[in-house]
Formats: structure tokens, sequence, C-alpha cells
């Protein structure tokens, strides 16, 4: 067990590499210059040029790159253009704000996806499972901005229940920061729950049909018990498959939920830096999230292997 | 398995036919795809459909509410708000046409590419590919973005790009797929001819999937639009899209709520009836398997006819008493198709009782509806089902759950697919002894190492902490049986239990059986199609066709002397019986489906005595000497070979009547290869 962990980590080293140096070459290839953005519209080309060698982005791209590379490794991840913040620091700030919103979200669609699919599942073709699989498939058409901005406009406008913006750390108040992450979290986390309703009730209904089913229930054990104990830890293992690619939507998705609640993430950083091209902090975001990403993969591939005793025994 | 096959409903006709008539059932793709046509037809006519100029207003008209003149009001800026809306149509769907034209450009010929040369072009590629997945969508969207700058064109440009790799995962999947069967096919792929062969392989296979996913691609990449326009990183500011249309929404959002309406909701829609469409195109290809809930039917009360069933089915002093059972489903089109029929039969006390039938007999069907395991459409109703004295009928699942696993132990066919393989086997074992006699933890643990050693399993202390997959087949359908006599059940239902193991394994699971009965004094009812088995252990024997009971006796009597010509033509097919005619005299045809079962005897189209008199009326069943019954109505003038009639090797079978019988007195078959000590 603890070898395969090993081993899921040592196989991220080359996939963060490749990640790494195709996002920086791909820069590379860039018409956009930052250094024409900072000098202004009015500038000379004399100035560009001077603005450009005092930045070190006329130098050749393997050295730059090099340069960058061997930062990188000892975790300095160079700084922004603009505004001369250290990456590392700025990401550290705000990751935890975009992971904040990540599990609010992952927590929101697995409480309301794998229940309401269970449910569905039990009255497979009755109504009740029609209006779930219904609302399931609006729910996954529905844009995640649209829904927070229907939440905002419901439950912080009319409702003044909630703060419409803004982000309260936990270290200043525990209940605000939670307060602060409710319309986010519920406008991430219905899409999900879409997704894992959809998936939860199709694996479930084929687990019901299996034979060890029907001799959970010739035991005369409750239906409660023959769902919960013999039917979910089986159906449990697609649902997984489902969530990590869950994860890895939410945190794309918690960029747009960020600039719509005027939170200061992953996504307000990364969206400034898009717009001038200030290419140290989208590498730096680009490395950050395929890690958090397959930390998140090795979490869920245990989860397998408790799931499933036959690849615990392999 | 249950063994009820519910015919599907005739399809005939070429395959392209076939989807179309499909296709006109599926009324809500239909719709769907209507809603697409609209939105596609808004997108096109946007010039002529819309009042006002959308990009232009009058600031002081802004923020106007919906009139005459503004179906859906004005913006801040004072813009027509439904102009912008059917000019969004058009942006959103360029948009996601562009970025699924580029996906399928980049996608499938590069699918196809490595996938048809294998080896490292394609393991690089699939590298590349799973370092993009790796990689959410919006970050490697702005990444990107940040290389080419912002803009509408080059943004679904990227998106295109990151769809390309699902397009071309999927692509390559069926072109190794397809190369694969060639090779098993022996197609020698060199040259072009034979890469015709292959393109014409993939192509057929692909083309399905490949429309479902560009159907969904589609829905996403008008998200997609809609998400970077949002963010600032679509189309221009000021341009109508519906995603900068919720922007401006957003900034006026405490002056005007409504806003925020048109833009979403055109949004939801026509993102929902593309995937709408292409779940219906998918459906329509291939066909999820319906069904789920729960397998469970409680027995409901119905008087029955009230005749005793004749002998050879009743035991005086009986544990288990059945009377007009009768299993339905309901069948698309056809109303009900009645699967078990009537049947009446009892269990005595101690006695293995063997209900044997080809599959399609119902004889499964009647052994689970008696514990209320009808899978769910079924129905199922008897005027009597008495245990030990006690009623069934009309019991809810809650009060028949004492009586399973309790009074009534079940040991089903495939031991390994009947355990749960996310548990340990002990556990599963001691889960019973929890819920019926309430044991602690330990004590459970105590008696499932008992039960183990009762039915032989070595090191029972060791093998409980095992899962499923690590047992064999015959120890599995052992830990299938300590599960069923965990609580000293009165009664063991044995459905198939030896079918799915090897011959070796088979005799001794039978020898346990008999063992455990002679320790226990429990009845067995065993059901099976091999009538060696039969021969091998049951007391008395009832034969099932076609949902009727047809004969019933004691199994000696009835093996040596069959009442009924399908028992005949059973015993006939035995292997013993084979090796000795030379050849395999089976009766010809299979057990019909349930709703071709004729009114008179069911067996009467695959029998060779019938007359025209056997189709006319439903056949009862009768007494025959005073243990005997059969449902047959010849069976006063034809004598019927059993075990030891065999003729000569080349002699025809089968028998006419009245052909004289072998007086001899050979050992009943038997299926036991070797006995344990």
């Amino acid at each position: 067990m603890l070898r395969m962990v090993v081993l899921r980590l040592l196989a991220m080293i080359p996939l963060v590499f490749l990640v790494a140096t195709g996002v920086f070459f791909l820069g590379q290839l860039s018409d956009v210059d930052p250094a024409e953005n900072i000098v202004g519209p009015n500038a000379t080309e004399e100035q560009v040029a001077a603005v450009r060698a005092e930045l070190g982005l006329d130098r050749p791209a393997l050295e730059q790159y090099a340069d960058w590379l061997s930062g990188a490794v000892r975790g300095d991840l160079g700084e922004s253009l603009y505004t001369k913040a250290d990456v590392t620091t700025s990401l550290t700030q705000a990751l935890p704000i975009t992971l904040s919103l990540t599990f609010g979200g992952l927590l929101v669609g697995l409480a309301l996806g794998v229940p309401s699919g269970i449910w569905s599942a039990l009255r497979a073709g009755r109504a009740g499972d029609r209006a779930v699989s219904l609302l399931a498939t609006v729910g996954q058409a529905v844009p995640g901005f649209w829904l927070g901005l229907l939440l905002i406009i419901a439950f912080a406008i009319r409702l003044p229940w909630f703060p419409a913006v803004g982000y309260v750390p936990p270290g200043e108040s525990l209940t605000g920061w939670l307060h602060c992450l409710v319309l986010p979290s519920v406008s991430l986390g219905l899409i999900a729950a879409a997704a894992i309703s959809r998936q939860t009730r199709s694996s479930m209904i084929g687990v019901l049909q299996q034979e060890y089913v029907r001799t959970a229930l010739s035991k005369g054990l409750s239906k409660r018990r023959v769902v919960v104990k013999h039917a979910l830890k089986n159906a449990a293992v697609p649902v997984v498959t489902v969530v990590s690619f869950q994860v890895t939507t939410l945190l794309g998705g918690s960029i747009v939920i960020e600039r719509l609640f005027a939170m200061p993430g992953l996504g307000a950083l990364a969206i400034n830096a898009v717009v001038r091209r200030d290419p140290d902090v989208i590498q730096g975001i680009v490395v950050l999230t395929v890690i958090v990403i397959v930390l998140v993969n090795v979490l869920l591939d245990l989860s397998y292997a408790w799931l499933n005793p036959k690849v615990r025994s392999l | 398995m249950s063994e009820v096959k519910v015919p599907a409903a005739a399809v005939s006709g070429r395959s392209g036919s076939r989807l179309l008539s499909r296709l006109v059932q599926q009324r809500a793709t239909l719709f769907w795809a209507a809603v697409v046509l609209l939105v596609v037809l808004a997108a096109l006519l946007s010039p002529l459909l819309s009042p006002h100029d959308p990009l232009k207003g009058n600031i002081r008209e802004g923020l106007l509410g919906p009139s005459a003149d503004h179906w859906l009001g004005t913006d801040k800026l004072g813009r027509d708000v439904l102009s912008r809306l059917l000019y969004g149509a058009r942006v959103a769907l360029l948009a996601g046409l562009e970025a699924v034209g580029i996906a399928a450009l980049i996608g499938i010929p590069l699918g196809l590419l490595v996938g048809y040369l294998g080896g490292w072009p394609d393991r690089i590629a699939m590298r590349i590919v799973e370092g993009v997945m790796s990689v959410p969508f919006l970050v490697l969207a702005i990444a990107l973005i940040s290389v080419l700058g912002p803009g509408l064109t080059k943004s679904m440009a990227v998106v295109g790009v990151v769809y390309a790799m699902t397009l071309l995962r999927l692509t390559r999947g069926q072109a190794l797929a397809a190369r694969e069967e060639l090779y098993v096919d022996g197609v020698r792929v060199a040259g072009a001819g034979d890469r015709r062969i292959l393109f014409r392989h993939i192509l057929p296979n692909i083309t399905p999937p490949l429309i479902v996913q560009v159907t969904l691609m589609i829905a996403g990449a008008i998200i997609a639009e809609a998400t970077l326009s949002f963010l600032g990183l679509g189309v221009q500011a000021g341009q109508a899209s519906w995603g900068s249309m919720l922007s401006d929404a957003q900034a006026s959002i405490r002056e005007s709520f409504f806003l925020a309406l048109p833009p979403g909701l055109a949004i939801l829609l026509t993102v929902l009836a593309f995937n709408q469409v292409g779940d219906g195109l998918r459906d329509l290809f291939a066909r999820e398997a319906k069904g789920g809930s729960l397998g469970v039917n409680p027995v409901h009360h119905e008087s029955g006819s009230g005749q005793p069933p004749p002998p050879g089915l009743v035991a005086a002093d009986p544990l288990l008493r059945v009377r007009d059972l009768t299993v339905s489903f309901p069948q698309p089109g056809a109303g009900r198709v009645t699967v078990v029929q009537g049947v009446s039969l009892d269990v005595a006390k101690g006695e293995i009782l063997g209900l044997v039938g080809e599959s399609g007999s119902g004889k499964s069907v009647t052994a689970m509806s008696l514990l209320g395991l009808v899978p769910d459409p079924g129905r199922v109703a008897a005027s009597a089902v008495e245990l030990d004295g006690r009623e069934l009928t009309g019991l809810s699942f809650e009060e028949l759950r004492k009586v399973r696993g309790g009074a009534i132990g079940v040991v089903f066919q495939e031991p390994i697919a009947s355990l749960n393989p996310a548990y340990t086997v002990g556990d599963q074992v001691a889960e019973v002894l929890r819920e019926h006699e309430g044991l602690s933890r330990a004590q459970a643990r105590a008696r499932v190492v008992e039960l183990f050693e009762q039915v032989h399993i070595p090191e029972p202390d060791k093998r409980i902490r095992d899962y499923p997959h690590q047992f064999s087949g015959g120890m599995a359908q052992r830990v299938m049986i300590a599960m069923a006599l965990a609580c000293r059940p009165r009664l063991l239902v044995a459905d198939e239990p030896t079918t799915a193991l090897d011959v070796t394994v088979q005799g001794q699971v039978l020898d346990l059986l008999l063992e455990l009965r002679a320790e226990t004094g429990m009845s067995i009812l065993l059901i099976t199609h091999d009538l060696g088995v039969v021969a091998d252990v049951a007391d008395r024997v009832a034969v099932m066709y076609a949902g009727q009971i047809v004969e019933g006796g004691p199994t000696e009597d009835v093996f040596r002397r069959p009442a009924h010509p399908y028992t005949e033509g059973l015993l006939a097919s035995l292997p013993r019986n084979v090796r000795r005619a030379g050849r395999l005299p089976s009766i010809p045809g299979v057990v019909p489906p349930p709703s071709a079962w004729p009114v008179g005897c069911h067996f009467a189209d695959r029998c060779p005595y019938a007359r025209p008199q056997c189709l006319e009326t439903p056949v009862e069943l009768s007494a025959r000497g005073d243990d005997r019954a059969t449902r047959c109505v010849r069976a006063g003038e034809l004598t019927l070979a059993g075990v030891g009639d065999v003729p000569a090797a080349g002699e025809p079978l089968p028998p006419a009547a009245g052909r004289p019988v072998v007086k001899a007195d050979p050992p009943l078959i038997s299926t036991r290869i070797e006995k344990r000590p």
C-alpha cells in the first residue's frame, strides 16, 4: 500500500515536468510581449527593448527555461513581471481559498448527489426516479456562474442571509469563513451533485441486480442494511471515478466562481496573469493545480483499494 | 439468475429502419432536436428577427423592464436584451462549431493514425493526452489563451484543442480494437487494400460514439464560450454573447435582477437540448438495460381451486405446503404473462424434494417466490404457503425477514457471484447470526468457525478472514451452505447448488448436503435441471415444464417408470443412457417463451405421442396409482421408457407404446465420480 503511494508520487514528477515544460515553451511562441504591456502603447522601440532586457526576456529561451527550472526545484517559482510579487508567496496565499471552494463544492456535491442517486435507483423507472433524473439532467446543463448569480440575487440581495462577495480567512473568523463559503460552494456543488447523482444511480441499479444482493436479502436483512452495507460499497467504485473527474472540474470551476464572488484565489491571479501575460504566474498556477490533482487522485486510488479487496491483494 | 426471460418486443427489419422506428418512439429526443433547430434558426435569422441593433442603445433608456418595444427590456446601456440574446445565439453556436470542428479535425485523424500505427507513436501520443487531460480544462484553456491572447476565435480554438484530446482517445481506442479484431480474424494488414478494410471496420464502429460525443461537446463548448466571455477572455467588450450579457447583468445586479434571467435561461435551454439529443442518440445506438430496485415481492393470498393436488405431490406431515402458486410478469404490449401456473407441492419433514426442469420451466422462480425474492415487476400469489403450519402468504417484507435466513436457508447456483466481493466471508456468515440470533461479534465469530468445520472448510479460523475471490467454486459453495445453515433452518432451498461446479466437486457438495440433512433433520427443496443429481439425493421428485408441474412421485418410481412423455425425454437424455444407445437423443426444440404457451398441453409440440386432443383443453394433473401424479391426457394408454429401458445400440428411440420392458434392475445412475470417506 505504502509502496503504491510512493510510486504514484514518483510518477507525478515527470508529469509535472512535462506540463511545466509544455507551458513554458508554448509561452515562448506567443506574440504577446509583456514588455510592450508594461511600457504602454506610446513607448518607443528602444524603451520596450530596455524593459525587455531589464526583465531578462531577451535572453535565449533555453536559458530562461533553465533559470526558471532551477528556481522551481528549490521552490522558487519566480516573480510577477508586473507586481514583482513572489509567485510562490502569491500562490500559497491564494491556494487555500481555491481549495476551500473546491472542497466546499465537493462536499455539497457528495451530500446531495450520493443520497439522491441511491434514492433514485431504488425506485428506478417510477415517478420519483424520473423527477431526480430530470433535475440531474437540468443540473448538468446549468452554467455554474449563472447559478451563482441567481444565488446572489436570492440569498444575498433579496434575502440578505449571506455576503454577496468577499472572503473572510478562517484565522480571522471561523464562522465568517464558513458563512462566505456557503453560496460559492453551493453554486459549484450543485453541478457536481448532478453528475454524482447520475453515476450513483446507474451503478446502484447495476449492483442491485447482482446475485450477492439477492443473497443478502435471502439472509433476512433489512432493506436498509442490504442497500447501505451490501450494495453501496460495491456501487461506490465508479462513483469515486466520477468524483475524481469532478475534483478537476471543481478546481477549474472555482476560478469563475471566485471571480463572481470576488475572492482572491487562484482564479483572480490567473485571469489577471492571462490578460497581460505574466509567464511565471501562469506557469506556477498550472504546476500547482497539476500537483493538487495528482495528490487528490492518489487519495482516490487508496479509496479504491478499500472498496475493492481484489485491488488490495494485487 | 431467475430463468424468466420476458421476450423483448419483436424487432424485425433492417437495422436502418429499426433505428428510425426507435427514433420515432423517442419523442423526447425529437422534441429536444426541435429546440436545437429553433436555436439554430434564431442564430441564422438574428439580423432579421432582432427588433433593435444589439450593439447600440440609448443610455437614458437603460434598465427598462419588458415592454412592447423591448420585449425583454434593456440593459444598463439601453441596449435591447432580446436583440442581444438573438445575436448571442449566433456567437454561441459559431463558438461551439469552431471548437468541435477543430477538435474533430485534430482528434479523429490523429486518433486513427496512432491507433493504426500502434507502438511508440501511440505511446507518445497517449502520454501527451494524459498530461493535457490531467490539467483542469479551464486552467489549461486559460494558460493557452495567455499564449494566444484573449479573443473569441482564439479562445474557442484553444477549447477545440483540449476537446481534441478526448476525441483522439476515443478514436484511437476504437482503431486499436478493430485492428486486434482483424489480426484475430487472420486478415493481414498490409497494402492499401487491407488498409481500406481496416478503415471500413473502424468507421462503422466509431461513428455512433463519435456522433454522441460531438453532440455533447457542442453543449460543453457553448458553456465554455459563455464562461470565457463572462471572464472577459472571450468576445470583445460590448459584443453580444450570453456570457458577456451575464457579466453585464452582474454589474447592475443591485438595480435589476431580471437581466440575469434571459441569457442564463438561453444557455440552460440550449445546452440541455444538445445534451438531451446526445443522450437520446446514445440510447438509440445502445439501449441501457433497464431494471433496478430490490428484487422483493411478497406472496399475495388468493383463494385457489380448493382441490387437493393428486398424490405424489402431497406428503402426510408436510414441513412446507404450497398450494396454487402463480407468478406473473408484466410484458410490454401483452399485459401479463404467467410464468408459474398453479404449482402445488409438499415437502415432508426431513425429505429432499427434487424440483426438475429445463431452463425456462419456472422452477427457480417457484423456489424464489416462497421467500418473496422474485424480481421486481413480478407478482406472486398462492392460496397457501405454509411452513411448519405457519401461513406465509400475505406477510410483508419485514414479517418475512425472520423466515428468510431463519427458518429457510438458501443456496444459489453461482457461489462466488452470490457472495459479496467487498466483505470477508466470515463477516458475511456472521451477519446472519447477528441479525437473527443477536450474537455478539465474538460469539458470532466462534459460531462461524464451527459452521465452517461442519461444512468441511479446512483451516476455518484463517479462512473466515478471506474474501470471496480467494475461494474456489466448491469452497465458496461450502461458505454459502454454512451461511444458509447458520440459524439451523427447517428448510434449505438449494437452487442449482452444483451446476456451476466441476463434476468432482459436485459430488462432494451433494454428499455434504446429505450429511447435513442426516445431522440436522432439515428438509431440502433441491432445484436442478440435472436428473443425475436428483437420482443421487432426492427422495421424491417433481418435474416442471413450461410453468407447470407435469409429474410427481417417489424418485425411484418416476425414474423406472415415467408417467409423462417429458420425463421420459429427460431420462433419455441422461448421459448414462446415451452411452448405451450410442447417440444423444435429446428432446427436440426448447421450452417456448411464456407468451407462447398453448391452452392445452404445454409440451404437445415437442411430444412424440401428441394427439389432436392434447391441444384442445387445459390438461389437469391426475393421480396415477396411490403415490404418483401426471399431467398427460394419454397417461393411461402410454407405457414410457425409464432408466434401464435402454434399447440396444442402433435401435430407434423413442420407444413405441407397448414395447416390452427390460425387467433388469441396474442401480440408478450416479453423477458422483468420487466419494469423500
